[in-house]
């Protein structure tokens, strides 16, 4: 039994800026930009903008990101629904939800939902960016973490994938194959910044960041935003562009707590959030056509597949070809835009964005044919917080 | 040559911790009415929300929760280091703790291998809680 919100609620409008080494402007103006697209391609006013959740990205830690003020610039004055929101990486997913049942009780009727951030500086590496290097040192217990040589996101999930592929017997290749898998299809998505084909040689030859991740298993850093706008299936049917319409919503947050009691690294968020997902929408993992998952990392995609129960414990990496490069190799279809891998990293937009284009379907070359089910996944921390949409281009 | 990678920092409440570590003692929070030992320092159990606690020596055993190989440099500190050997240290009283791993071929390194507590006195002022194979 699906729950009476299925299908009630959609993604109306989406505005994806240009992505990636794009100077000279803020986190601000990239926002302005992407709600300017989104309400072109709904065919609204901005007037009838009449909510607004933000998620700053990484400079939202740096200071510089958007936030409660965007209102402000973006001269919003119909605003009931207003909130700046962080749960890292699932925010994306959770403002959508937020916004949903905000419009299907008529809180608001076409809520904007932003995450934009400009972590890139002309001639400052990716890893300046986020690594955390030549920021004021902390202070107590976390002082030991530099003291120990711990740097950024890449240690703490690169320590979770070890445990991962000791235990099942994973391999480097086996992580290769993902990023070869999700490079081939970002190579079709003008959105995405590395559009060059790769080989699995490419990946073993790329520079090694924490083994066992080299280069390759870990995501962009991009300047951007995007925006999607949420509204009442009724509206959303009137308007100009076809909507994604919202079937399934779910969250799951298990934290870090970093003792014996608890498992930590091989299992995520993923698995409450899409049971109560699931639940809602009324499926369930064997009819799911299309995913776009969280991809932080190589590894992160496997461990999202596992935790949907689209494949058993260990077993995820049986979904790819051994040979993604092989041009007859039959690709699964998660992250059919290249992700945050090979497209762009908005947190947890980048798969919202491509599961909206796949289930209005305009994926255009690399459009996927069935894609009733869309599953999207977003994750945060070090598989910490997790959201879950399911979209669909039908209504019911 | 001086000691170039980044210290400790102690504040108020981890200044007990560290003066530990450098008596070569491995100071823990134990909270007596969830029987639970916790880590890193926090002034409230996570489990029962009680306040009362005390610091108990960990016996330093414990063996690998997980482990990398750190190639990227942060710092230009540890130049000379890289690629070093960090780790998830599971400790016997139960809670798990971020460390480097000293004293062992890298190739050697397995998730499960036993490891025990090994102070490294980095500054006259400072020592760090490595571990190394049993």
């Amino acid at each position: 039994m699906s729950d009476p919100i299925r299908g009630q609620t959609a993604i109306c409008g989406l505005g994806i800026t240009e992505m990636g080494k794009v100077y000279g402007h803020d986190a601000s103006w990239f926002a302005g930009e992407s709600i300017k697209l989104a309400i072109q391609d709904a065919g609204l006013e901005k007037d009838q903008i009449d909510g607004l959740l933000v998620n700053p990205g990484i400079t939202g830690m740096m200071g510089t990101g958007i936030g409660i003020p965007l209102q402000g610039y973006l001269g919003l004055r119909n605003l009931r629904l207003l909130n700046h929101m962080n749960s890292y990486g699932a925010t994306a997913s959770a403002m959508i939800q937020y916004a949903a049942m905000a419009v299907n009780h008529g809180m608001a009727n076409y809520v904007a939902c932003i995450f934009a951030d400009a972590p890139l500086q002309q001639g400052g590496s990716a890893g300046a960016a986020y690594g955390g290097a030549g920021r004021r040192g902390p202070s107590g217990m976390a002082s030991l973490m530099p003291a120990f040589g711990f740097y950024g996101a890449n240690t703490s999930y690169a320590l979770a994938a070890r445990r991962y592929m000791e235990r099942y017997g994973i391999t480097n290749n086996d992580l290769g194959r993902v990023s070869v898998t999700q490079r081939r299809y970002a190579v079709d998505n003008p959105h995405a910044t590395m559009r060059q084909p790769l080989t699995l040689e490419d990946y073993h030859n790329s520079r090694w960041i924490v083994d066992p991740f080299h280069l390759l298993d870990c995501c962009l850093v991009s300047n951007g935003a995007v925006c999607t706008i949420v509204t009442t299936a009724d509206r959303a049917r009137d308007l100009q562009s076809d909507p994604a319409y919202i079937w399934g919503m779910g969250q799951g947050h298990p934290g870090n707590f970093p003792h014996a009691e608890v498992e930590t690294g091989t299992t995520s968020g993923a698995v409450i959030a899409g049971e109560t997902a699931y639940k809602m929408a009324g499926v369930g993992p064997e009819d799911v056509d299309i995913c776009e998952f969280y991809d932080c990392y190589t590894y992160t995609v496997l461990r999202t597949i596992e935790d949907y129960g689209l494949a058993k414990p260990g077993e995820a990496i049986g979904l790819y070809p051994e040979d993604p490069a092989d041009p007859e190799a039959d690709l699964p279809l998660i992250n059919t835009g290249g992700g945050q891998l090979s497209s762009y990293y908005m947190w947890g937009m980048t798969p919202v964005s491509e599961a909206v284009i796949q289930a209005r379907g305009s994926g255009g070359d690399r459009q996927v044919e069935k894609n009733d089910i869309v599953l999207c996944s977003g994750n945060g921390g070090t598989l910490d917080t997790h959201g879950t949409l399911i979209l669909s281009p039908n209504a019911n | 040559m001086a000691y170039e990678k980044p210290l400790p920092n102690p504040d108020e409440d981890t200044k007990p911790f560290f003066d530990g570590l450098k008596e070569h003692k491995l100071l823990l929070q134990y909270f007596p009415s969830a029987d639970h030992f916790q880590y890193p320092y926090s002034d409230r159990c996570y489990k029962d929300w009680s306040t009362d606690w005390e610091w108990r020596e960990s016996a330093g055993n414990g063996e690998v929760y997980t482990w990398v190989r750190m190639h990227q440099l942060y710092h230009p500190s540890w130049k000379e280091e890289i690629p070093y050997t960090l780790a998830v240290v599971q400790l016997d009283e139960g809670p798990r703790m971020q460390t480097n791993l000293v004293n062992v071929d890298p190739e050697q390194v397995r998730v499960g291998m036993r490891v025990k507590v090994f102070f490294d006195d980095v500054t006259d002022e400072y020592t760090l809680p490595k571990f190394e194979p049993v």
